[in-house]
């Protein structure tokens, strides 16, 4: 199946990115197999995989991005993927739950809602945070498929949300799908 | 892929906005519980609804942790009594009354209808003997809740049966009078009654459903008065249309009812049994938040009852339907906004205030759901004014091809004002006045039938 890696790009955002990174790949007869990519504050992040022929090597995609010729600078990152799999058969979560977690901004919020999935064994699939006047809103999707009960997560939240003073919310996504998208599950 | 503004909608409404599941109900099938005699009968029942509905609750309750959202009522409804009690006289009827309240009890149920009975063109001679044990098979169980059909637009109004029936309300009043004549407070009389409706008193398990079907009520009016305080308060009340408001009202229930649809769909594959349908009503409870009474305040009138409350309510439960029904695969039960008095808060406190009376709440029951229900009037009224009440909200429904429903408690001893009090779900309210009590004596003494209306030349 070839040599499969991810790349990891960042730059300040400008309009080419997308097509600069992917010529690289494609001049190098590589398949592009899945990507995402962010914005944040005008600066730019994508994660790539892309399976490439045996005789092409990491540093090989490094030199290809290098000769890129922009005024913003590409850093790049390529490695061989240690356990190489078939994107399209990747085992996807089975369910996932979202927490809300929304109060006064102050330091160290992400930093503990982060060590208290740690320590629950949660792990955290997505992300995201916005700050609108002092209010801080922080948005997770999690994978809760090694915690035993739903039911002392949800007892530990409440202690937690008491302790930090956020305002915290679990729920299950599918009533996120259920309120929001149009077809039926 | 989930948008944060969605998930902090979705997020406000489940937090601060109360959401909850009002009801779920098991629909069970009892024509196969019938035995030789009252006392092998009662024993299927009781192994049959003991069997079907063991896990019944804790599987609500598991489904209803697993997505953080309340189910407050777990119910059970059964087939009409009637049939299943073919033959037994009033005696075996509260037998059978007793054996229900024991099975409800054992899987742990809050609730269980279908003392019931379908006599909207003739009564047999069971009927009569299932109205005749109506009063002391309420008064002696706690869980039991009876309705009756009388009237249909396809049959009309059984006169004989509503006759009856003014005398079974008042006699359900007066054997509970130490409670206030709570015992009228679990019997509901119906037009056009619907066979997979899960709210109570009126719930019934259809002779035209499946052995087993769960279905499902929807949250309060809560959420919608929310909904709208907050688009009023963002938008500016200056900026605003009622086209505006009854798009709110569209979206919120759209969502609402995604949530009972997801959590009941659960409990039925979890189950392994049918899911029904979703019912659409908006039920209030006597929690203060929690009316639709308020709805129709922040819609613009000062008082309920005030002119305008009628074409507030019209477009409240239209939009309700329509929000709803694309939500749902199936919609059915009763499904529009109930104004039962007690129930409601500010519906009451507008009965304390005189703001309104009985005749304005029948005009409203034009364009809505269910009926003149829970409404506390003097035990000075005779049998013959509430059958005839009840003749006034049938030919209602009868002719406009809708469910309505009656559900009056005449509390012994007291009088025009003075307060009553349920406590729980059955709330509270001052006494409604009636007006020209004693006058339908004649009307009611006929009895026969009222015929079916016809069903074209609509005007």
């Amino acid at each position: 199946m070839g040599k499969q890696m991810v790349m990891s790009v960042m730059s300040k955002d400008r309009p080419g990115i997308v097509a600069d990174i992917t010529g690289v790949i494609y001049q190098l007869q590589g398949d592009l197999a899945d990507l995402n990519q962010s914005v944040l504050c005008d600066y730019f992040t994508m994660i790539l995989i892309a399976t490439f022929d045996d005789s092409v090597t990491p540093e090989d995609v490094v030199a290809g991005f290098s000769h890129i010729r922009s005024e913003t600078k590409l850093e790049v990152v390529v490695k061989e993927m240690d356990t190489p799999m078939e994107v399209a058969k990747a085992k996807r979560v089975k369910e996932t739950y979202i927490l809300t977690a929304q109060g006064k901004n102050k330091s160290g919020l992400v930093h503990r809602i982060g060590l208290f999935c740690y320590q629950h064994g949660i792990n955290i699939l997505d992300l995201a945070t916005t700050l609108s006047g002092d209010q801080y809103t922080m948005i997770l999707q999690l994978d809760l498929s090694r915690v035993t009960s739903v039911d002392t997560i949800r007892t530990s939240l409440t202690h937690y949300a008491e302790e930090s003073g956020l305002t915290v919310v679990l729920q299950h996504e599918d009533i996120f799908k259920a309120t929001s998208e149009i077809s039926l599950f | 892929m989930l948008r944060s503004d969605h998930i902090l909608a979705t997020v406000e409404m489940i937090q601060k906005e109360n959401l909850d599941v009002r009801a779920v109900t098991m629909g069970i099938n009892l024509l196969d519980c019938r035995g030789g005699d009252v006392r092998e009968t009662c024993r299927r029942v009781e192994e049959k609804i003991g069997t079907v509905a063991a896990h019944f609750v804790t599987t609500c309750d598991q489904v209803s942790q697993k997505y953080g959202i309340p189910v407050v009522n777990k119910r059970i409804s059964v087939t009409p009594i009637a049939f299943v009690g073919a033959g037994f006289d009033r005696h075996g009827f509260v037998e059978l009354a007793l054996a229900l309240d024991r099975a409800a009890t054992a899987v742990g149920v809050d609730i269980l209808g279908g003392f019931s009975a379908q006599v909207e063109k003739g009564m047999t001679a069971t009927d009569r003997e299932y109205i005749a044990s109506i009063p002391e098979a309420l008064a002696r169980t706690e869980k039991i809740c009876a309705s009756i059909n009388i009237a249909s637009s396809q049959k009309g109004i059984n006169m004989d049966a509503l006759a009856l029936i003014g005398q079974t309300v008042k006699d359900l009043a007066e054997i509970t009078k130490e409670q206030s004549g709570f015992g009228a407070a679990k019997f509901v009389v119906f037009c056009n009654q619907p066979g997979d409706n899960p709210f109570m008193a009126g719930a019934i398990h259809g002779l035209e459903e499946a052995d087993l079907v769960l279905n499902v009520g929807v949250s309060g009016p809560g959420v919608i008065a929310r909904a709208l305080e907050r688009l009023i308060h963002t938008k500016g009340r200056d900026n605003l249309g009622l086209d505006d408001i009854a798009e709110e009202i569209k979206q919120t229930t759209f969502r609402v009812t995604r949530c009972g649809e997801l959590i009941g769909r659960q409990v039925s594959k979890e189950m392994g049994i049918e899911f029904g349908v979703v019912d659409l009503s908006l039920a209030p409870t006597p929690t203060v938040g929690d009316s639709v009474g308020e709805i129709l305040q922040i819609l613009g009138v000062d008082v309920v009852g005030a002119p305008g409350s009628t074409a507030i309510l019209a477009m409240l439960n239209d939009a309700v339907k329509k929000g709803g029904i694309f939500a749902s695969k199936a919609v059915g039960g009763l499904s529009g906004a109930f104004i039962p008095v007690m129930e409601d808060a500010v519906l009451a406190e507008a009965v304390g205030s005189g703001a309104l009376c009985l005749e304005k709440l029948e005009a409203m029951t034009c364009v809505c759901s269910v009926g003149l229900d829970m409404i506390p009037v003097p035990g000075s009224v005779d049998a013959d004014t509430i059958s005839a009440i009840i003749a006034d909200e049938m030919a209602l429904g009868m002719i406009n091809n809708k469910t309505t429903a009656v559900r009056l408690i005449p509390v012994p001893g007291k009088e025009a004002g003075e307060l009553v009090s349920f406590g729980g779900l059955f709330g509270a309210s001052p006494i409604m006045p009636v007006r020209n009590v004693g006058k339908s004596r004649r009307f009611i003494a006929w009895g026969g039938r009222i015929p079916a209306p016809l069903h074209s030349f609509k005007n």
